[in-house]
């Protein structure tokens, strides 16, 4: 038989939970709130992970999705914003965040070459190949300039005739 | 119609085959007859690709969808203006209208050629019809826009399918832009085929002196100028269409296109060391033809799809042909080079660090480091994988670290490089030159810091900005105030009057600064914003100074599309400043949304407004404001490169005198007459 108390009882904790259960899952759901620093922490991630769709190459901060039915973050790129605010509110480092990403997705993630192994290449040659050619330049430059000092002074000879004429026809050009 | 097309097609690849052989013929036996049927045979070409060009048109203007070309990239509903763009719209035809537009090229150079040159000309011709036969080769046997709908039935007899509607063109490409900004790419593209066979033509022909070079300039500067205009023209589609607030995203295809227009600059500058002292004979002749090849391969990467792009066109087995043919053009040009080495041997050696020339050859290193850096950025995905089995994204952040520098430091070139003399400037020279344009551009960058300016790139920028504006200026007002004094003219007329007295120093100059108005628009981008709100009927949101309220959301729509549009309208300061009109375009055939931005545009300012559709988790309409900073200045930087470049082209009102031999040697090879030596009136070229 039922105690019409412990009914009355379970009753009020079924309305209590219900009244606050969905608000709670509401909770669960929405993104972390984050202050003004992490917020601009959490923006600066989101540009430098991929939006991972398939149907974009802009950054999941910055999709736009062009072409879709929304011109907004997509579904997959929302997904990986979210993650990163919940990492953020979570104290987890940038390093550590990004590094969930490639574990995740793998090295594509990432908008820019990471600075690892292979990957330094991509850095270091447009640095390394201007500065092989800047010194061959200086290097040409040196030597031109070396085998100009040890021409001959003077240089082929080159008639009063054709100087005076040179002299006069400038001298004309500027009078005029 | 289609087989007049495809035969149009197949005599043009049969006339420039003939052309190549019969040049070749003629430049061996030295037979005039056989170099006149090829240069014929060229100029034909040009007749035969029209017709195929015009029989394709038809096609599309008729709607007749019984080619696959026609029915995949057209509908009945498609407004003519995209019908005759829709020509480029896929990789069949846009091959065809790059081998059109070659083919115009390659007619003028033989025509207004035909009566010049006679030792040089026969060369250029062959290796014009040489690089037309690989493009008709494409448009006849690999990628041909006339082929027919349909199949063998069980007879095995062949039936047209006609479809009676097409699938209609990719709605990215509805936008007047894009009517114009890929012939004009395309014009560049192939405008550089000509100064390339030139080049070689010169080199295999051992064709004397800088005469080459002469010939080339103004085609150079066409096909650089109308790739300029193509890029920036690309910019701004990407800018008011794709809807993201930015022009620029380092796209592999947008990419392909800068890389021949660096080396093409770079080639401008360095001619100039060449016909004023007969430097830096292979770096030139090196420059056409890496120019040249880096257009191929910009081909290569938007059609092979080795890259991933929202410009590439479909992935195709079309790879291997361009990569065949690059191997073929390097091998050419490598052996053209170790042959004729020693036609290209200096006639001059740098006199001084501190001389134009000098600020030239760092120019082009320059140069040439932003062209490797946007060429490795570019393929380093497809380097990572075959390194180490994953593809490494490299995106806009990476482009921009490497190239800001670069770009900066080529900016202080510009303004350094007027300012030098040829052979040797002299330290005093050097503090009277600089010592204004410098203290500007430092006060300038107080004055900007002093305001709060703290983008430390944004700032270098403005600093150079002004110095090498100054620059600019102080060259303008020197030798106005000369010919003010001299002639007793206002010093407006004595601008002109110089201006036109050089104009292709001068022009370069007005080129100058209109890359000193791009950059500061670039520049700007640092100080970018951006909000997205969900906004109803009568709600706002505030972006800067502006309060944007929604008015409206209504539903227009045609035969074509289908549009959800918001009425904004815009308060400044409380009071109401204009309307924009922000939409969302549902295309009926493809059913592919697309933005219609709503721009306001100021010399200072874009308030760029996206409408973004409706939020997928509230249904809430959604707009997106973007307030960009001197976006303008880049469009109209364009405008006054374009006309600078239009400036250069002119011929001086007046001839400047120039001394030289008859024999066209430098002065050190002019011994053997001396005396007899003429002197005459050359155009100025500095």
């Amino acid at each position: 038989m039922i105690n019409p108390g412990r009914a009355f009882v379970a009753c009020l904790w079924l309305a209590a939970v219900s009244a606050i259960a969905p608000p709670l899952a509401a909770q669960q759901a929405a993104a972390p709130a984050l202050n003004s620093q992490q917020t601009q922490r959490a923006k600066t991630l989101g540009k430098r992970v991929k939006c991972m769709c398939g149907g974009c190459d802009d950054a999941a901060g910055t999709c736009t999705h062009s072409g879709g039915q929304f011109a907004g973050p997509c579904d997959t790129a929302k997904a990986e914003l979210k993650e990163i605010d919940e990492r953020v509110a979570r104290g987890d480092s940038d390093d550590l965040i990004l590094q969930s990403f490639v574990q995740e997705y793998g090295p594509t993630v990432l908008i820019e070459p990471p600075k690892t192994g292979f990957n330094w290449v991509a850095w270091i040659m447009p640095i390394v190949v201007p500065i092989v050619a800047f010194l061959l330049v200086w290097h040409l430059v040196r030597r031109w300039r070396h085998r100009a000092e040890l021409a001959p002074a003077g240089g082929p000879p080159i008639s009063q005739e054709l100087l005076s004429r040179a002299r006069e026809e400038a001298q004309k050009d500027l009078n005029e | 119609m289609d087989i007049f097309g495809s035969f149009a097609l197949l005599l043009a690849f049969f006339a420039a085959a003939y052309a190549l052989c019969a040049g070749i013929a003629g430049v061996l036996s030295r037979r005039t007859l056989l170099t006149k049927s090829a240069r014929h045979a060229g100029m034909a070409v040009f007749a035969l690709i029209t017709l195929a060009v015009a029989s394709l048109e038809y096609f599309f203007f008729t709607d007749d969808f019984s080619l696959a070309y026609v029915a995949s990239h057209s509908n009945r509903a498609l407004p003519a203006f995209y019908k005759f763009a829709a020509l480029w719209a896929g990789q069949e035809g846009s091959l065809l209208w790059w081998s059109w537009l070659l083919s115009v090229y390659a007619f003028l150079a033989l025509f207004l050629n035909r009566k010049k040159h006679p030792e040089l000309m026969p060369y250029v011709g062959a290796t014009l019809a040489g690089v037309q036969i690989f493009f008709l080769t494409l448009n006849n046997f690999v990628a041909n826009p006339f082929h027919v709908l349909g199949g063998a039935d069980a007879s095995g007899v062949m039936h047209v399918a006609k479809v009676s509607e097409g699938s209609g063109l990719t709605p990215l490409l509805q936008y007047p832009e894009m009517v114009i900004h890929p012939p004009m790419l395309y014009l560049g593209y192939t405008g550089f085929t000509v100064p390339f066979a030139f080049a070689l033509a010169a080199l295999l022909g051992r064709y004397p002196g800088e005469k080459w070079i002469h010939i080339t300039r103004r085609w150079t500067m066409v096909a650089w100028c109308f790739q300029t205009v193509g890029i920036l023209l690309g910019a701004h589609w990407a800018y008011s269409v794709l809807g993201w607030g930015g022009y620029w995203e380092w796209d592999p295809v947008e990419n392909a296109s800068l890389l021949p227009w660096i080396t093409g600059t770079a080639f401008l500058h360095s001619v100039m060391m060449q016909e004023k002292r007969g430097m830096m004979k292979v770096w030139n002749v090196w420059l056409v033809f890496t120019t040249f090849m880096l257009c191929i391969l910009g081909t290569f990467l938007t059609r092979a799809g080795i890259v991933s792009s929202v410009h590439a066109f479909a992935e195709s087995s079309i790879g291997g042909w361009f990569v065949a043919f690059l191997a073929i053009v390097l091998a050419v040009c490598l052996l053209a080079w170790w042959k004729n080495r020693d036609y290209l041997r200096s006639d001059n050696q740098l006199d001084s660090l501190a001389s134009r020339e000098s600020s030239f050859l760092f120019n082009n290193l320059i140069l040439l480091a932003a062209c490797f850096a946007v060429l490795w950025g570019t393929l380093f995905p497809v380097f990572s994988e075959w390194f180490t089995g994953s593809k490494i994204t490299v995106g806009p952040p990476f482009f921009n670290k490497v190239n800001i520098p670069i770009a900066l430091f080529l900016l202080f070139l510009t303004g350094v490089g007027p300012l030098l003399a040829w052979r040797r400037t002299s330290s005093d020279a050097l503090k009277r030159n600089f010592a204004w344009p410098l203290t500007g551009g430092m006060a300038a960058g107080v004055i900007a810091f002093v305001f709060g300016f703290r983008d430390f790139y944004a700032l270098i920028c403005l600093i150079l900005s002004v110095f090498v504006t100054l620059t600019i200026a102080s060259e303008f007002f020197r030798g106005a105030r000369v010919i003010s004094q001299r002639d007793g003219v206002n010093f407006l007329t004595a601008v002109g009057e110089l201006t036109m007295r050089n104009t292709r120093r001068y022009g370069g100059y007005v080129v100058h600064f209109g890359m000193v108005l791009i950059f500061i628009g670039i520049a700007g981008q640092a100080f970018n914003r951006d909000v997205q709100k969900e906004m109803a009927v009568g709600q706002s949101l505030q972006i800067g100074p502006y309060t944007i309220l929604c008015q409206n959301i209504d539903q227009p729509s045609n035969d074509n599309y289908q549009s959800e549009r918001t009425t904004l309208e815009v308060f400044r300061n409380g009071k109401s400043e204009m309307m924009l009109y922000p939409e969302r375009r549902t295309f009926l055939t493809s059913q592919i949304t697309q933005t219609v931005v709503a721009i306001q545009s100021s010399p200072l300012r874009d308030l760029y407004v996206v409408y973004a559709g409706r939020s997928p988790d509230s249904g809430k309409p959604v707009v997106h404001a973007y307030l960009n900073p001197l976006v303008k200045w880049i469009w109209f930087g364009g405008i006054v490169v374009v006309l600078g470049t239009g400036l250069a082209m002119l011929p001086n009102r007046r001839a400047a005198i120039v001394l030289r031999p008859a024999t066209e040697k430098s002065w050190g090879q002019s011994a053997t007459s001396p005396v007899s030596a003429p002197i005459r009136r050359t155009d100025s070229n500095d």
